[in-house]
């Protein structure tokens, strides 16, 4: 017995020793990318190029492309994770906050990459992605059924009801039930937006949710329109729309290059064009995809060289726009492209806008593709379902100041506030009497303020003089020490100032 | 090593007992080492929990190889390692994690977090950017040497020779071209760079307080580099020094919070995970956002799963009742294609009926003129799952209650036709009673599963059709499991496995609450068989 402990832990014990060595190996010398599986025979034969150059071995390893944030996720952390990797720049939000990605510097290569993809990598004013291609959605007709392509969403419209009419195809415009994103081109074409930007920074403001904004609700008016004149009908998902386009049932879709090949294999007439506006030309989301670094590689430097010398050529990134064309990122390549469908996503595309990145957006779909699917199903009205979906979204991002009301102003110090200008403030929260107004009421030194009023304690939402939308600041001087007591009517926004 | 010593009592085949001994030995010092390979893997990247799993399964699997009265269990250890793995260790995982605010941006622990933070490195606002060209040793080339060049603005050039630990070594020129040699170096070929960039940024050059690192290899720029963010101790906080920010620890939430309080709060991410108690549990309970349909979605998970369970069973002992008669023609090819929908996996059934219940195209509208709104109506949207279920759920049900009906001794009946029993009474006082009897604890974890059947859900309509004026978005359809993955999941700011484990552990509790009372009442059944 005790012989065969012996024997076995000296057997353990030699086969432990190479343990360190077996371990060693994961973080080994090569440099590893993790690529989904049209973008990987490409990165393969540019490693092998590289290897054979410069003798530094390559590994590409192929996976899904949703998977390649999940596994990131697990093995980065784990010292088991990729050098490179290929991803959309909405992972941002998510991989940064986790801080699972090490900024890169294009340096004065910045200026071959195509600027709104670039700034589609920007997080927090740092660049995370080195991005190859962008991708949006455009306007689809099928030019048997539809003469001149819609400039406006009113045309698309006539046009839906005349091919009713004659019998000419089933549908004119169709549109899924619950997809968003889809949905954005006229969503944004009558003013609809889902988070607010920074006018300074162009960053999105969480804070300003813009789901029950005018120009949505007129969105989702019209749709509703559409709707009740017959003219969109009802479950329709990504591949009915498809089906029914492409034999001919409908005319009109809106969809994104991805697709071009299912629609060129269906033998159907088509033309790609750009999107039909409203009130503005439409903004549909552009995604960008593009090559990043991971925060737990120990090769950045060799990461970064090989990403800006190696694969930002227009040789390499045109055959990654040949295994899967989409508008390249890459200058040289986007300029030379002559494709006429690309042209027609390049064009619906210019008046994009980067898909928001900041980790809220999760919270936006499933409420907002909920009211496009109230509408389109004729369960509520438009002003309804939206004004819902903005409750459901500003529910799920509530912190503890939400529903707070607050007068920051140049007072604040003397009420005691740590500072002037704080919209989270506690000690001028302002009281709900339960009616839609407000009340604060403080004990002012003679003096001149200025003071606004801020909702769920942060500027996100605030309001000046007359209820205005990010409006002037009221002014209040005072000849005395007094009593002074603000009122808000949540109705109109406006804030009275009595004096005591 | 003698065969008189050995304690194996197994089987002696054509082996003798000392090549059976070592083969034995081996076998087993390779699981150790495969088990230590992975336990120091685990420890390694801080995977305490699932390292103390591993040591724990090794150490079992040795003494039950080197206990003689273990012998029996022995053929039952792999069954017993894969059970601590995947079911016990999962188990506790899921407790702990329940307790955390493990989620995104809080996905290391404290140290973690204070290390990840600590890696990031910042070049000065008065630090000098160098052009560098890397130079060789002549006689070895492990020897490196940067040959660094700065534009002072005034039309001369600074020029620096650096190496790895020594001071940086001014060169008395206005030429910043690298010479074709200097002290025994030698600039390196383009091609040369790459495969020393590891070995680049590694190393610091330069001394003391005057150094500088490679920042990028592809711009062949160098400086000084400074560590970012800086941990004090005593402070309990990060210091961020290029804006010069301090971050405060918040170990209740597990963030680092600078200007706590006021509009300029601002967090460092990512944070760490911290002990939040029952926070995740009472936000479950109370907070109106997680709340909103709960009774709603809650009413309909009891009812899909009872549904899923009453109708696949009587379909499927309707379709045994018949295929048991034996005046059936072709029973065995019939029982044969009942049984396909069980064998077609779930998710691509549930395509293909979704297609032909789609209102668009499918065959049902299309062809049929069945114009029912599948989808759209939250009453009919209902029953389509249910039918889906019931096709996908009774073959099953088909086949446990065939084998029970064959286990019914025939002399009952007998005895029942004797005392002038019908047919409708020998199946309700006979066949149903002895039937729950068997297929009862099935039906029990029919109903569990159904309770938690994610796919059906998510397959059919995601929850659809939305249910309007909710706080939160949520469907008719909707089960628990689908409601809150998607809150855990698809909302607030990114995944939060604390919340999504707490929610785990409370539909546990409820699926176990109802086991128990099914189990209370089929006992009732057992009642019965004895009493036949």
């Amino acid at each position: 017995m005790k012989k065969h402990l012996v024997l076995l832990t000296l057997v353990v014990l030699i086969l432990g020793g190479l343990v360190p060595a077996i371990a060693a190996q994961g973080s080994g010398d090569a440099l590893v990318i993790w690529a989904d599986d049209t973008r990987a025979p490409v990165l393969v034969e540019v490693g092998a190029a590289f290897t054979e150059e410069y003798g530094i071995p390559v590994v590409v390893q192929q996976m899904g492309f949703g998977d390649i944030r999940d596994q990131l996720k697990i093995a980065g952390p784990a010292g088991e994770g990729p050098d490179i990797l290929i991803g959309a720049h909405d992972w941002l939000g998510e991989l940064v906050v986790n801080g699972m990605l090490a900024p890169i510097d294009l340096g004065d290569r910045a200026g071959d990459f195509f600027e709104p993809a670039v700034n589609g990598f920007t997080y927090d004013g740092v660049l995370y992605g080195m991005p190859y291609a962008m991708e949006n959605v455009a306007f689809v007709y099928n030019p048997d059924l539809v003469e001149t392509p819609p400039a406006t969403w009113a045309e698309v419209k006539e046009i839906s009801a005349a091919l009713k009419d004659e019998g000419a195809a089933d549908y004119g415009y169709i549109i899924q039930t619950n997809d968003p994103y889809h949905w954005m081109p006229m969503f944004s074409a009558f003013g609809g937006y889902v988070f607010g930007r920074d006018p300074e920074t162009g960053a999105y403001n969480p804070a300003d949710i813009g789901l029950d904004s005018p120009g949505a609700l007129a969105a989702g008016q019209f749709l509703q329109g559409m709707v009740e004149d017959g003219l969109i009908p009802a479950d329709v998902d990504y591949d009915v729309m498809h089906t029914l386009f492409e034999q001919g049932h409908a005319a009109m879709i809106i969809t994104g290059p991805w697709a071009l090949p299912r629609i060129r294999e269906s033998g159907v007439p088509y033309v790609v064009t750009g999107l039909p506006g409203a009130e503005q030309a439409a903004s549909p989301f552009l995604g960008v995809q593009g090559f990043m670094i991971s925060n737990f590689s120990e090769n950045q430097l060799l990461a970064e060289a090989f990403l800006l010398d190696y694969v930002a050529t227009a040789d390499v990134m045109g055959q990654i726009y040949a295994a899967d064309p989409r508008p390249s990122a890459f200058l040289a390549v986007r300029e030379a492209t002559e494709d006429e469908d690309m042209q027609g996503f390049i064009a619906a595309g210019e008046n994009g806008a980067a898909m928001p990145a900041i980790p809220e957006m999760a919270s936006v779909w499933t409420a907002w593709g909920g009211a496009q699917e109230l509408i389109i199903r004729q369960t509520v009205d438009a002003e309804t379902a939206l004004t819902d979906a903005a409750t459901q979204v500003r529910t799920l991002l509530a912190t503890d100041l939400t529903g707070m009301v607050n007068v920051p102003g140049s007072y604040q110090s003397q009420a005691g506030c740590a500072a002037d200008w704080d919209p989270a403030c506690a000690a001028t929260a302002m009281t709900d009497n339960g009616d839609g107004t407000y009340v604060l009421t403080v004990d002012l030194a003679a003096g001149d303020y200025e003071f606004k009023v801020a909702l769920d304690g942060s500027w996100g939402v605030n309001y000046g003089v007359d209820g205005e939308r990010d409006g002037g600041n009221y002014t209040l001087s005072l000849d005395a020490d007094s009593t002074v007591t603000f009122t808000y009517d949540s109705a109109t926004n406006v804030l009275t100032t009595t004096v005591k | 090593m003698s065969a008189q010593s050995t304690a194996v009592r197994g089987p002696s085949g054509l082996l003798t007992p000392v090549v059976q001994q070592i083969l034995k030995l081996l076998g087993l010092a390779f699981l150790d080492v495969f088990g230590i390979l992975l336990f120091y893997t685990f420890w390694y990247v801080g995977q305490w929990g699932l390292a103390a799993a591993i040591a724990i399964i090794t150490l079992l699997v040795n003494v039950v190889v080197f206990v003689p009265r273990l012998y029996p269990v022995r053929w039952l250890s792999p069954g017993l390692a894969m059970m601590i793995l995947m079911v016990i260790y999962p188990i506790i995982f899921t407790f702990t994690v329940a307790f955390t605010n493990y989620s995104d941006g809080h996905l290391y622990g404290k140290s973690e977090s204070i290390a990840l933070h600590g890696r990031v490195t910042y070049t000065p606002a008065d630090a000098r950017v160098y052009q560098f060209e890397p130079f060789v040793a002549k006689d070895d080339p492990s020897q490196l040497a940067l040959w660094l060049t700065h534009d002072r603005g005034d039309g001369t050039t600074e020029v620096l020779w650096a190496r790895v630990d020594e001071p940086l070594q001014p060169v008395d020129t206005d030429d910043p071209t690298p010479p074709e040699e200097f002290e025994g170096f030698r600039p390196m070929e383009r091609s040369e760079l790459f495969g020393v960039i590891r070995q680049l940024e590694s190393g610091t050059f330069g001394e003391g307080a005057d150094t500088v690192s490679v920042t990028s290899a592809s711009r062949r720029t160098a400086a000084r580099a400074e560590q970012r963010y800086v941990y004090d101790e005593e402070l309990d906080g990060i210091t961020d020094r290029v804006t010069e920010t301090f971050y405060a620890a918040d170990n209740e939430i597990g963030s680092w919070i600078a200007a706590k309080g006021t509009a300029e709060e601002s967090k460092l991410e990512p944070g760490f995970f911290v002990f939040v108690g029952f926070t995740n549990f009472t936000r479950f309970f109370s907070d109106p956002a997680l709340r909103g349909p709960l009774a709603i979605v809650f009413g309909w998970t009891v009812a899909f799963a009872f549904l899923s369970v009453f109708t696949t069973f009587v379909l499927g002992l309707f379709m045994a009742l018949i295929l048991n008669e034996k005046s059936i023609p072709y029973r065995k090819a019939l029982r044969s294609l009942l049984i396909i929908p069980y064998a077609i996996p779930a998710v691509i059934s549930i395509l293909a009926w979704k297609g032909m219940m789609n209102p668009n195209i499918g065959v049902f509208a299309k062809t049929l003129g069945i114009e029912v709104p599948w989808f759209s109506d939250a009453g009919w949207a209902k029953i389509g799952i249910v039918l889906i279920n019931l096709w996908l759920g009774y073959p099953y049900m088909m086949l446990i209650t065939s084998g029970a009906l064959q286990s019914i001794p025939t002399d009952i009946y007998e005895a029942a036709e004797v005392d002038g029993a019908g047919s409708r009474q020998r199946f309700w006082n006979i066949t149903l009673p002895l039937l729950l009897v068997a297929v009862g604890p099935l039906l029990i974890a029919s109903f569990t599963f159904n309770f938690n059947n994610f796919v059906v859900i998510e397959a059919y309509n995601k929850g659809g059709p939305p249910i309007p004026g909710t706080l939160t978005p949520a469907g008719y359809t909707d089960i628990l499991i689908s409601y809150t993955y998607r809150l855990a999941f698809g909302s607030g700011r990114g995944a939060d496995y604390g919340l999504a484990s707490a929610i785990t552990i409370v539909i546990f509790f409820i699926v176990a609450t109802i086991t128990l009372l099914n189990f209370r009442f089929t006992g009732q059944w057992e009642e019965v068989s004895k009493n036949v």
